[in-house]
C-alpha cells in the first residue's frame, strides 16, 4: 500500500513538474495562472511524498471527507474484482468505438447480465430487450442524441 | 405590490399555464434523473416551443422544468453515486454512503425536503430582494467577483481532513482541480494549454465527463468488489419510515438548511458562480458546523447533514439566479442566459420594467418556483419508498444500467467517444485518489471554479492593474477569506481542548 501511495505522489509530482515546464514556454498571460497553481502543487505533493516515505507505520492514513472503500473482501479478491470491473468498462468503451452506442447497449447489457450478473438466458434476453427499447425511445426518438457510427460500420460502409 | 403578488399567483393557476408547468415539470424530472443532460441544455431545447405562449405560460413551462431538474438530480446521486446533474455532485459525498448503510430512503427524504425548503427560501428571496439588490450587484465588479471565487476555493479547508496532513492533501487536490481547469485554449491570448495535440481539448474539459468519472467510477468499482447490493447485507430499513426520518431531519437541522439556502441564494445572485459552486460552499458550511473532530469525521461516511446542505443550496440558488436576470438582464448562469432569450422572445426587457409594468409576471416566476417544487416533492415522496428499494437489488444486476447512465451522460457533453475516455481516465484517477486517501471534493471545487477565477483575475488586472487589491470590498473579502481558511484550525483547537477535557 505504501508503494502505491509513493507512486501516486510521484505521479502528481510529475504532473505538476510537466505543467510548470510547459507553462514556462507560453506567453505571460497564458502561463500566469497555471504557474500560480502548479508550483504550490509541486511543493505540497513533495511534502506529502516525504511524509509517506518517513511514516512509521504502513497504514498511516489520515481521515478525509470522502468515501472509504469497503474492507470486507480480502485484498487479493478485491484486486481481481477491480481488474474485472475496469475490464468491463474498457470493453464498453471499445464496443462503443467499434460498433457504436445503439448496438453496444444491448450487447453490453446482455453479456454483463448473463456472464457477470449470473442472470438466466431468458431473463437476460428479456431485460436486454426492455433496456434497448427504453434507450431507443428516450435517447434516439425523444432526445434525438446523434450517436456516432461505430468504426466497423465506417470501415465496411460501401 | 400586493395586487401584483396575487395576480402572479392567478397567472400561474390559469389552466393553460398550470398544464404547461406540469409538462415542464415532467420533462425536468426525467432530465434530472439522466446524468449529463443538464437543465440548461433542456431549457435551450425547449426555447423554440414557447413562441406561441404568453409570458406567464412560457415562464411557467421553462421554470417548472428547470427548478425540478435540480431537485431530481439528487436522486441518482444518492441511489447510485452518479450525479444526475453537475450541480448534484456534492450530494454524492454523503448521500451515496447513506444508501450503502441502508438509509437510501432517509437520504432521499432529506434531499427532497431540504430542496423544497431551499426553493421556498430562494423564491422568498427573489420576491423580497428585487427592490434592494441593485446596489449590491452593481457594487460587485470583477475584483470582487474574483475574491468571492477565491473564498469559494478557500472552502477547501473544510472539505479536507482536519489535521495538517489532511489540509495538505486537500489543498493539493484543489490546486490540481484548478490546473485541470486550465486545459484548452486560454480565453484572453488564445494560447493552447495542455492540449496534447488533440483538438478535442481545445475547448477545455467539460464538467460532466469529469464529474461523472470522478464520482461514479470508484463507486461502481467498489460495488463490483463487494459483490452485494448497494446497501450490502444490511437489513432493509422500513422504507417509508426512512423517508419520513429524512423529512424530519430537514426540520431537526432547520437552521443548517436555512443557512445553506442563504448561501445558495447569495451564490446564485453573483454572475458566473452557479449551482456547481453553491452546493460545495453549502457542503463546506455543513462540515464547518461539526461539533467535534469525531463529528467532523462522519462527513463523507453518510451524514445526513452532508445531504441537507447541498440539497437546500441547489434549489435556493434558482431564486438567487433569477434576481439579477430579471432585475438587470445579467444572467447568473448558463441556464439563466438561455432563460434571458425567453424574455426577449416574449418581448420583455429585463430591468426596471419587470419591477413595475410587468411585476405580476415577475411574481408569477416566484409562484412557479414555489408551486413546482411543492408538487415535485409531494409526488416524489409517494414514490421514494419504491426508488429506495433499488439499493437492495444485487450489484451484478444494477452495475450495467448504472454504467449505461454514466456513459450516455458523459457522451451527451460533446457527443464524442473522447468524452467516454475522459470519464474513464478521471474514473481511474479518482479510484486511486480514494484508495490512497486523497479527497475528491477539493479537486471538484477547484475544477468548477478554475475558469471563473482565472477570467476574473485577468479582467481585474487588465482593468485596474494591482490597485484593485485596495478596493474596500476586496479588503473586506480578503479578511473574510482569511477567516474561512483559519476557521477549521480554530475549530480543530477547540475540538482538541474538548477532547482533552473529556
Amino acid at each position: 500500500m505504501r508503494r502505491g501511495r509513493v507512486l501516486f505522489c510521484i505521479f502528481l509530482i510529475i504532473v505538476a513538474a510537466h505543467a510548470i515546464r510547459s507553462a514556462l514556454q507560453w506567453n505571460f498571460k497564458a502561463a500566469l495562472f497555471p504557474l500560480a497553481v502548479s508550483t504550490p502543487l509541486l511543493i505540497l505533493t513533495a511534502i506529502e511524498l516525504f511524509r509517506v516515505i518517513t511514516a512509521k507505520t504502513e497504514t498511516d492514513q489520515v481521515p478525509s471527507v470522502d468515501l472509504d472503500f469497503s474492507s470486507d473482501v480480502s485484498p487479493e479478491v478485491a484486486s481481481c474484482r477491480v481488474a474485472i470491473g475496469f475490464s468491463w468498462i474498457v470493453g464498453f468503451i471499445a464496443a462503443v468505438y467499434l460498433i457504436g452506442f445503439p448496438l453496444t447497449v444491448p450487447v453490453f447489457i446482455f453479456f454483463y447480465l448473463r456472464f457477470q450478473g449470473g442472470v438466466t438466458w431468458v431473463g437476460a434476453i428479456a431485460v436486454t430487450a426492455i433496456t434497448w427499447a427504453g434507450f431507443y425511445l428516450v435517447f434516439q426518438r425523444l432526445v434525438h442524441i446523434p450517436f456516432e457510427p461505430g468504426a466497423l460500420e465506417v470501415w465496411f460502409r460501401p | 405590490m400586493i395586487d401584483a403578488f396575487i395576480d402572479g399567483l392567478f397567472l400561474v393557476l390559469q389552466w393553460k399555464a398550470f398544464s404547461l408547468m406540469l409538462l415542464g415539470m415532467a420533462l425536468g424530472f426525467s432530465v434530472g434523473l439522466l446524468p449529463g443532460i443538464g437543465g440548461a441544455a433542456t431549457l435551450a431545447l425547449m426555447i423554440p416551443f414557447i413562441f406561441k405562449m404568453n409570458p406567464a405560460e412560457a415562464f411557467a413551462f421553462l421554470l417548472g422544468m428547470h427548478s425540478v431538474a435540480a431537485t431530481t438530480g439528487d436522486i441518482t446521486s444518492i441511489l447510485f453515486g452518479v450525479p444526475g446533474e453537475a450541480i448534484s455532485a456534492a450530494t454524492v459525498v454523503d448521500g451515496y454512503p447513506m444508501a450503502k448503510k441502508g438509509e437510501a430512503g432517509r437520504a432521499l427524504g432529506a434531499a427532497l425536503m431540504s430542496s423544497l425548503i431551499g426553493a421556498l427560501i430562494g423564491a422568498v428571496a427573489l420576491a423580497l430582494a428585487i427592490p434592494i439588490v441593485r446596489p449590491l450587484v452593481l457594487a460587485f465588479g470583477s475584483p470582487e467577483l474574483f475574491m468571492l471565487s477565491v473564498i469559494g476555493i478557500s472552502c477547501i479547508t473544510s472539505l479536507s481532513g482536519a489535521d495538517a496532513r489532511g489540509q495538505i492533501k486537500g489543498f493539493a487536490m484543489g490546486l490540481l482541480g484548478l490546473l485541470v481547469s486550465t486545459v484548452g485554449q486560454e480565453r484572453q491570448s488564445g494560447s493552447l494549454r495542455y492540449d496534447m495535440g488533440m483538438m478535442y481539448l481545445w475547448e477545455g474539459l467539460d464538467f460532466v465527463p469529469v464529474l461523472v468519472g470522478i464520482f461514479a467510477i470508484p463507486e461502481i468499482i467498489d460495488l463490483a468488489v463487494r459483490g452485494t447490493a448497494i446497501a450490502g447485507e444490511r437489513p432493509s430499513e422500513k422504507l417509508s419510515q426512512g423517508v419520513m426520518a429524512g423529512v424530519k431531519d430537514s426540520f431537526k437541522h432547520f437552521w443548517l438548511v436555512f443557512r445553506c439556502s442563504v448561501v445558495g441564494v447569495f451564490v446564485g445572485i453573483l454572475p458566473g458562480a452557479g449551482g456547481g459552486v453553491a452546493q460545495w460552499m453549502a457542503y463546506a458550511h455543513a462540515v464547518q458546523n461539526a461539533k467535534d473532530s469525531a463529528d467532523r469525521e462522519r462527513f463523507g461516511k453518510g451524514d445526513v447533514r452532508g445531504v441537507l446542505g447541498p440539497g437546500a443550496a441547489n434549489n435556493s440558488k434558482e431564486g438567487g439566479e433569477l434576481i439579477p436576470t430579471v432585475a438587470f438582464g445579467v444572467p447568473g448562469s448558463g441556464a439563466m442566459a438561455i432563460l434571458l432569450s425567453g424574455f426577449l422572445i416574449m418581448g420583455l426587457t429585463p430591468g426596471p420594467d419587470m419591477l413595475t409594468k410587468h411585476l405580476a409576471i415577475t411574481f408569477s416566476m416566484v409562484w412557479t418556483l414555489v408551486i413546482a417544487n411543492i408538487i415535485t416533492v409531494i409526488l416524489c415522496l409517494t414514490v421514494l419508498d419504491q426508488l429506495a428499494k433499488v439499493t437492495y437489488v444485487r450489484g451484478g444486476l444494477i452495475i450495467p444500467f448504472v454504467l449505461l447512465l454514466v456513459f450516455v451522460g458523459s457522451y451527451t457533453a460533446n457527443r464524442q467517444i473522447a468524452d467516454l475516455l475522459v470519464t474513464l481516465v478521471f474514473g481511474v484517477f479518482s479510484y486511486f485518489m480514494v484508495l490512497f486517501g486523497w479527497p475528491r471534493p477539493p479537486f471538484v471545487l477547484g475544477f468548477v471554479l478554475g475558469k471563473i477565477i482565472e477570467t476574473y483575475l485577468f479582467i481585474s488586472v487588465a482593468r485596474y492593474g494591482f490597485s484593485w487589491l485596495l478596493h474596500p470590498t476586496v479588503i473586506f473579502l480578503l479578511i473574510l477569506m482569511a477567516i474561512v481558511i483559519a476557521y477549521p484550525y480554530f475549530q480543530q483547537r477547540r475540538y482538541s481542548a474538548k477532547d482533552g477535557d473529556a
